[in-house]
């Protein structure tokens, strides 16, 4: 069972990891949308590069890797990119401000590697999974996904919250690629699941929302109520 | 289990035939109304004539597959396809008067309307191409997918007025639905590694569900119990369970009514099967997860009535009312017991047929008056008999009236739930029922009988809808008057999906 593992480049993939974290940090926090997207786009190659490095061990993987390519550094940069150049790119000032999101950030990165560390029985079924790499994968993964809900919670602007979508997306992937690196199947299961058509929809209605209330303030959306 | 594998089309033919309609509606687009609503009414009634078909096939004890086990349609499946295909055609056949409505007209001007129609149907016919398709796949991949494709395909239809108000209904559904569907994608992906690190499955078999079935006693049980979670959050917003329901009253009051119609009566119950499907393979190993479901039952249906007690919009009163009644149908599903995923089942077409009947009603009232809050109307009956009666026949049974279809069903699951012992959800279930008499009824007579309580709607011209539009609300209702006098004739076919569902025969 040792052997796949040595196939992957343990060292590359954890860097990947953690910079991922960076990532969506700035994706979630930085004011303006231009840079924010940007933030974004870089996040989305960190994990098609990810994905390229396990699919040293598992040669199907570079498939996913290329739709995730198109997918998530190219097309949904670009449907951000064409929204924000139409309707302005500062957000909408959030609930929750820079300095006490940095601290939730670093505080959820902490507790998801403990315990990922710790109960990483819980969620890999296979002995491989819960080899190191796959576990710093896992706890990048969650940090993500807890980073993607932070941001649909507390950014008002929707054009944020939507970032937090890709997010989310992108967690689940990488948690993906960490449950079953081995099986062919992961990479089927990767490309079907994309959510850049859904990205796509959201920015044409919001770019509605724009037109209609004159702002991407979700908390301006309140004409139904109870 | 004595079942007759049977190799055939038709699992394909079923959503491939609604999608393929839907993209030539829009190749169509400058053909003209008679084409587009012409398909889609086509579509809708051979969708429906397949479902029939499935349903025959079930009864004889077959499983249709196809492409080896992609698809596979037994006796559970073939149930969904029939209620959502028939529901989809009536929906269809009342949309078209229902969308050249002059209020429709004014809140966005006839020129828009017509350039839109076109969109409507064919998103229409995606929609309902997506729902059946996650009904006949059985790789837990394909239906992830297609219960996210259900949510693209009607998240314009939801925002179709494009309105202030449609607008925030269709960000709020397209955003709550999607976080909801990945924390699905979670638990699948958790099944999914587990499956296939269990050993005992070869090839693409970890993403068949019948395969997953399996194995299910080999995966550890904080994984499963992990990826049930996961799976009740995202399968169970897109079904309307609570506490992840506040996107379903706007979607369904602000969608134009035909939407409502499928948003409430089927693709909900599309979602529910969903959960069913994919969990009910751990209640063997797991029977606490049955409580917890039970539970969740129990909190969604009193959440629900209570909030749509103290409404004044028509279709929000009915939206609160249908995440009430899929509380129902989870507490049945969520027992696992042969008799607590019959009533569950039962219910769920029940609900399907009535609320697709007052929804319907309701948007017959905004036909003819404009007006779809209680303190406007009034006195409604004497000019509109069909649809007062309609409604009536709907308010009685989704409140369990005998001897309508709503009662049939309550009392399977009250007896179900007695007979688990658990007589807390007994006593919530029969305490809603009360609820939801006195809310729906009391609508009733509010609405139909007395006087106009509005300016607006005394000086309306208020006729008795098109028979377009009343032909589909006289059938639904029939449909809940013979289903409550002769619950037996549904019986064959429950019978066999109800024991698809049913792991812990108790």
């Amino acid at each position: 069972m040792n052997a796949p593992a040595q196939v992957f480049n343990v060292e590359l993939i954890r860097t990947l990891s953690m910079v991922m974290v960076i990532t969506s940090v700035g994706a979630v926090e930085v004011r303006n949308l231009r840079f924010s997207a940007m933030a974004y786009s870089v996040q989305a190659l960190l994990i098609v590069w990810l994905l390229a490095a396990f699919a040293a061990g598992n040669p199907a993987l570079y498939w996913w890797a290329g739709t995730a390519f198109v997918t998530k550094a190219i097309l949904t940069p670009l449907f951000l990119f064409l929204y924000i150049g139409k309707t302005g790119d500062r957000e909408v000032r959030p609930v929750i401000g820079f300095g006490p999101s940095v601290v939730v950030a670093g505080l959820l990165m902490i507790g998801f590697y403990r315990l990922t560390h710790t109960y990483v029985h819980l969620l890999a079924p296979s002995e491989l999974a819960q080899q190191e790499v796959f576990r710093t994968n896992l706890a990048v993964a969650f940090t993500v996904f807890a980073l993607g809900i932070y941001s649909v919670l507390t950014r008002r602007d929707a054009v944020k919250t939507v970032i937090g979508l890709c997010l989310l997306e992108n967690a689940v992937h990488l948690s993906l690629v960490s449950l079953a690196p081995e099986l062919r199947e992961t990479a089927l299961f990767g490309i079907a699941t994309e959510v850049v058509v859904t990205v796509y929809l959201l920015l044409y209605v919001i770019a509605g929302v724009r037109k209609e209330f004159g702002t991407t303030d979700t908390f301006k959306l309140s004409e139904l109520h109870w | 289990m004595n079942e007759h594998v049977v190799s055939s089309s038709l699992p394909a033919a079923a959503f491939i035939l609604p999608l393929a309609a839907g993209a030539l509606v829009f190749i169509g687009k400058p053909l003209g109304r008679w084409w587009w609503q012409g398909l889609a009414l086509l579509a809708s009634l051979a969708t429906a004539v397949i479902g029939a078909q499935m349903v025959a096939a079930a009864v004889r004890g077959q499983v249709l597959v196809t492409w080896g086990n992609e698809l596979r349609v037994d006796a559970l499946s073939a149930l969904m396809v029939a209620a959502i295909s028939s529901i989809a055609f009536l929906a269809t056949l009342y949309s078209m008067r229902y969308i050249m409505m002059p209020a429709v007209q004014e809140r966005v001007g006839t020129e828009v309307v017509q350039r839109r129609l076109p969109t409507f149907y064919g998103l229409l016919l995606w929609f309902l191409g997506t729902m059946l398709w996650g009904c006949v796949t059985n790789n837990i991949i394909m239906l992830y997918v297609a219960v996210e494709a259900t949510t693209l395909a009607s998240g314009l239809l939801v925002a179709f007025y494009w309105d202030r108000r449609g607008l925030e209904a269709g960000y709020k559904y397209l955003m709550l639905l999607t976080i909801g569907i990945i924390f699905a994608l979670f638990g699948c992906v958790l099944i999914y590694a587990a499956a296939a690190a269990t050993k005992q499955l070869v090839g693409a078999q970890p993403l068949l569900i019948s395969e997953v079935r399996n194995v299910i006693k080999f995966i550890p049980r904080q994984t499963a119990l992990i990826a049930v979670a996961f799976l009740v959050v995202g399968f169970g917003t897109k079904a309307g369970i609570a506490p992840f329901h506040p996107w379903l009253p706007d979607a369904h009051a602000e969608a134009p009514t035909p939407i409502s119609v499928l948003l409430s009566g089927v693709m909900i119950k599309m979602a529910a099967y969903a959960l069913a499907r994919t969990v009910s393979i751990f209640y063997p190993s797991w029977p606490q997860i049955t409580l917890f479901l039970v539970a969740l039952g129990a909190f969604t249906m009193v959440l629900g009535i209570l909030m749509a007690v103290v409404q004044d919009d028509l279709k929000r009163l009915l939206a609160y009312s249908s995440v009430s009644q899929m509380g129902y149908v989870v507490m049945g599903i969520g027992l696992g017991t042969y008799l607590g995923c019959y009533g569950g089942l039962f219910h769920l077409v029940n609900h399907a047929i009535y609320k697709a009947l007052l929804f319907m009603c309701v948007g017959s009232v905004i036909y003819a008056t404009g007006a779809r809050n209680i303190h406007e109307l009034g006195g409604l009956g004497k000019k509109m008999p069909i649809t007062s009666a309609c409604f009536f026949v709907g308010a009685l049974a989704i409140s369990g009236f005998p001897p309508l279809n709503g009662f049939m069903s309550k009392i399977t699951i009250y007896l179900a739930t007695a007979e688990a012992g658990m007589w807390w959800a007994t006593m919530i279930a029969i305490f809603t029922s009360v609820l939801t008499l006195v809310a729906l009824v009391h609508t009733a007579y509010t609405v139909f009988w007395g006087q106009p309580r509005s300016e607006k709607v005394a000086r309306a011209e208020v006729r008795e809808v098109p028979a377009s539009m009343w032909v589909p609300m006289a059938i639904l209702a029939a449909a809940c008057v013979v289903l409550g006098i002769f619950p037996q004739a549904i019986y064959p076919l429950l019978d066999k999906a109800a024991a698809v569902l049913a792991t812990l025969a108790k």
